[in-house]
C-alpha cells in the first residue's frame, strides 16, 4: 500500500485540470433530461471528444488514451471537482462500450466505439419491458430471423436517454418459445428505424428522461448482434456487471457533492438538527470510503482480478449513500427545499438531484435484487424459493 | 498510489488466522470463562509466532513490521474473540514505547516475559492490567483500574483507536459468519431461515458495512504508520465505521439467532461483549466524531474529490 501518487500521475492530474479549466461552461448546463439540455450536453460530449477525454481508458485506436484505471479515478475526481456537466453518453461509453470491447467482433468495435468515444452517437439503453423490470429473464420482445436481419416486435421501456438518443442497446428473445434466460440475444439498433415508435414519459422532475419504445415489425441487421444468437443473458450480465461495479458511478462525484452538503451546512448551521451535522460527517466518510474501495478495486482488476458478485456491495452503498446526502440536503435548505430556483436564480441542484437519487435504489437492478444477489453468492444463504 | 494489500501480508494474517482458528476455538473461551481465565500456553504460542515482536525492530530481535502488518492481525485476534492482551500489548503500548525511544525492555518483550501496557487519559482502565479489578461486561477482558497517571499522547490513542478498529472488523466479520451459518441450518416454515429475504437483506446489510469499513480501517493504518499529518482523522474514520459495523453485525446477528442468541449457551455472546467493549474503549465514537468534525466541517483538512488522499 502506498497512499502518494506518483510524478507522472501527479503530471496527468495537473494537465486533466488545466484542460478542464479552459473547457467546462462556467454557467451550469439545462438538465440532460429535456431537449434543449440535452443538444448542450452532446455538445459537450463533442468538446470533451475533441480534446481526447471523452474515454480515457479506451485505446487510442477508438479515440481514448489507453490509460489505466488509477488514471481514470484521477481524472475523475478532476472532472467532478471542476463541476464538469454530467455524461449524456453515459449508457454507452460505461455500460456499452466495455461490453462491446469483450464481445464485439473488430468490425462491431471499429463501428461503434469510434463514433461512442468521439461523442458522435449518444445511446439509449434498452432493457426493462412492461412486465420484465427486476425480472428481467420475463423478457417478451421478440427478434426472429428473416434471412440477414431480425424483425424486433414488442415494446420496452424505462429507456434511459431513449427520448432523444441516437441508437439503443437490449436484449430479446430470438428463438421462438424459448424461456427465462435462454434463447435471448444482445442487439443494437437505430432508434431511427422505420417501426420505432419513441413515447416519452415524463420522470419524477417533469422531464421525459426516458421513453417507451415500440417495435412493429421492425428490421435490424443480424451483424447488430453482440457475441452468439441466444447468448446474450450471460453478454447482458456482463454490462450489468459494469454498470454496479466500477464504471457507473466513479466516486468523485459523491466526494465533490459531499464537499458541496459540506458547505451548505456551514450556511445552515445555526439551524440544523443536530443530526444533520453526523449526516453531514457519514456523508463525507461514506464517500471517502467508496473512494477507497474503488481504488482497491482498480489495482486488483489491474493486477488481473475480475469484480464479481462485490459489485452488488458497491451499488447498495453508492445508491443509499447518494439518497442519504440528497436527503439531508433538503432537511438543511428547510422551506427553501421545495424551491426550483434558490434566492440567487440558480438551479435548486439539491433538489433536482433529491429526485435522482430516489431512482439510483431502483435502477440497475434494485437494491432488493442486490441484497439478494449479496446473501446467496457472497454469503451463501438458500436461494429465494428454495424450500 | 496503490490501495491494494500486498500479497505477502495477505499470507502472514492467513497464517495466523490458520493457527488461531487451530488453537482457539470457541470451546477455549468457554474454558476461560468458566476457569481461572488465564491460559499461559496461549500466550505462548503467540510469542512463538512472533507476534509480541511484530513492531519491534529487527536490531531488537523483533520482525520490524508495520501498522498495517499489525492491523491484519488485530482484526484476526477480533475474529476468535482472543482472550490474550496481544494487541493491547504488543500493537498499542509496544510501538507507543519504541516511538518514545524506550526500547530498554524489548528482549524481554519480544520474548513474552514482559508485557507492556498503556492508558491513554480517555480511558480509566486498561485490559490486563496489574491494579485494582474492574468486572467488564466481557468475561475475558480482565480489566484493572489504574495506579499511575494515564497519558495523554495522542499518538497513544491513535494506536488504541485503530487496533480497536481492527479487532471491531474481525468481531464483526465473525458474528456475520456465525449469523450466516446458523439461517442455513434453523429451519422455520418447512425452510431455512436463511432462504427468507428479511434473513438475507439484514445480513446483506451488515456485508455492506463491512465491506466499506475494511478499506478505510487500511487506510489508517497506513497514514499512521506513515506519521501522516491526517493520521488521526482516518483513525477516527475507521474507528466510528468500525464500530458501527461491529453493533450492526452484534445486533443482527443476535435477532437471526432467535432467543437461542439470547442465551449463554451459543458462542455468539462472546463476540458480541468484546464488540461492545472495544466500541467504548479508546475513545467514544462520540469523541471520534469530534475529531471528525473540527477536520471536516471545521475546514482543517481539505476534502473533495482531488483530495482523496490529502
Amino acid at each position: 500500500m502506498q497512499l502518494a501518487y506518483t510524478e507522472q500521475q501527479q503530471a496527468f492530474r495537473a494537465e486533466v485540470r488545466e484542460w478542464l479549466a479552459a473547457n467546462v461552461p462556467p454557467a451550469p448546463l439545462l438538465t440532460l433530461e429535456c431537449e434543449e439540455g440535452y443538444h448542450q450536453h452532446v455538445g459537450w460530449e463533442r468538446q470533451l471528444a475533441s480534446g481526447n477525454w471523452g474515454m480515457v481508458t479506451w485505446p487510442e485506436t477508438y479515440g481514448g488514451r489507453g490509460l489505466d484505471l488509477i488514471e481514470w479515478l484521477i481524472f475523475e475526481e478532476e472532472y467532478w471537482g471542476a463541476g464538469a456537466p454530467l455524461r449524456v453518453n453515459q449508457n454507452g461509453i460505461f455500460l456499452l462500450g466495455p461490453t462491446i470491447m469483450e464481445y464485439g467482433t473488430p468490425e462491431q468495435k471499429a463501428r461503434f466505439l469510434t463514433p461512442m468515444a468521439a461523442g458522435e452517437v449518444i445511446w439509449a439503453q434498452a432493457w426493462s419491458e412492461p412486465g420484465a423490470g427486476s425480472d428481467m429473464a420475463a423478457i417478451k420482445t421478440t427478434a426472429y430471423r428473416d434471412g440477414d436481419h431480425y424483425v424486433i416486435n414488442g415494446q420496452k421501456t424505462w429507456s434511459s436517454r431513449a427520448s432523444f438518443a441516437d441508437w439503443g442497446f437490449g436484449l430479446f428473445r430470438t428463438e421462438e418459445g424459448s424461456q427465462r434466460h435462454k434463447g435471448l440475444s444482445f442487439i443494437l439498433f437505430d432508434l431511427d428505424t422505420p417501426g420505432i415508435t419513441r413515447r416519452p414519459i415524463r420522470q419524477l422532475h417533469g422531464h421525459p428522461g426516458f421513453a417507451e419504445l415500440f417495435f412493429d415489425d421492425v428490421r435490424v441487421p443480424v451483424d447488430n448482434r453482440l457475441a452468439g444468437e441466444g447468448e446474450g443473458w450471460s453478454v447482458a450480465m456482463a454490462t450489468a456487471g459494469f454498470e454496479r461495479g466500477l464504471m457507473l458511478r466513479s466516486p468523485g462525484r459523491f466526494q465533490a457533492a459531499a464537499r458541496r452538503l459540506v458547505e451548505l451546512f456551514r450556511q445552515h448551521e445555526a439551524a440544523a438538527a443536530p443530526s444533520a451535522r453526523e449526516a453531514v460527517m457519514r456523508a463525507w466518510m461514506d464517500a471517502q470510503a467508496y473512494a477507497y474501495n474503488t481504488y482497491a478495486v482498480a489495482a486488483k482488476i489491474m493486477a488481473g482480478g475480475k469484480i464479481g458478485a462485490e459489485a452488488s456491495l458497491n451499488k447498495i452503498f453508492w445508491s443509499e449513500l447518494d439518497r442519504a446526502m440528497h436527503r439531508t440536503a433538503m432537511q438543511l435548505l428547510g422551506a427553501a427545499a421545495e424551491l426550483r430556483a434558490l434566492a440567487d436564480g440558480s438551479i435548486n441542484e439539491w433538489l433536482e438531484g433529491y429526485m435522482f437519487s430516489l431512482s439510483g435504489p431502483i435502477y440497475a437492478g434494485s437494491n432488493e435484487i442486490q441484497r439478494n444477489i449479496t446473501a446467496e453468492r457472497l454469503l451463501g444463504l438458500p436461494r429465494v424459493g428454495a424450500g | 498510489m496503490d490501495m491494494l494489500i500486498a500479497p505477502e501480508r495477505l499470507e502472514l494474517a492467513e497464517a495466523v488466522r490458520d493457527y488461531l482458528a487451530g488453537t482457539h476455538g470457541p470451546e477455549v473461551l468457554r474454558r476461560l470463562d468458566a476457569g481461572p481465565n488465564r491460559d499461559p500456553a496461549l500466550w505462548q504460542g503467540l510469542v512463538e509466532m512472533g507476534l509480541t515482536g511484530l513492531l519491534v525492530p529487527e536490531a531488537h530481535g523483533g520482525l520490524g513490521m508495520g501498522l498495517l502488518d499489525a492491523a491484519l492481525i488485530a482484526r484476526e485476534c477480533g475474529r476468535v474473540c482472543l482472550a490474550e492482551p496481544l494487541v493491547e500489548s504488543a500493537f498499542v503500548a509496544t510501538p507507543w514505547l519504541i516511538a518514545q525511544g524506550q526500547t530498554g525492555d524489548l528482549a524481554a518483550v519480544v520474548a513474552g516475559e514482559h508485557r507492556p501496557l498503556a492508558a491513554h487519559g480517555i480511558n480509566g482502565w486498561v485490559a490486563d492490567g496489574e491494579g485494582e479489578p474492574l468486572a467488564s461486561i466481557d468475561p475475558l477482558r480482565r480489566l484493572a483500574a489504574l495506579h499511575e497517571a494515564p497519558s495523554d499522547d495522542p499518538l497513544l490513542l491513535d494506536l488504541g483507536a485503530l487496533m480497536s478498529a481492527a479487532q471491531l472488523v474481525g468481531l464483526a466479520e465473525a458474528m456475520l459468519d456465525q449469523a450466516v451459518e446458523y439461517a442455513k441450518i434453523r429451519t422455520q416454515f418447512g425452510q431455512p431461515v436463511g432462504a427468507f429475504q428479511a434473513i438475507k437483506h439484514k445480513l446483506a446489510d451488515v456485508a455492506v458495512a463491512l465491506e466499506f469499513a475494511r478499506p478505510v480501517l487500511w487506510r489508517a493504518a497506513q497514514a499512521l504508520d506513515d506519521r501522516a499529518a491526517s493520521a488521526s482523522l482516518h483513525v477516527s474514520h475507521a474507528k466510528v465505521v468500525a464500530t458501527d459495523a461491529a453493533y450492526l453485525a452484534a445486533e443482527s446477528a443476535i435477532q437471526v439467532h432467535g432467543a437461542m442468541g439470547y442465551t449463554y449457551e451459543v458462542d455468539l455472546h462472546f463476540w458480541m461483549k468484546r464488540a461492545w467493549a472495544l466500541g467504548g474503549a479508546w475513545g467514544s465514537r462520540a469523541s471520534h466524531l469530534a475529531r471528525i468534525d473540527t477536520a471536516v466541517i471545521g475546514a482543517a483538512h481539505p476534502i473533495g474529490p482531488e483530495n482523496t488522499f490529502a
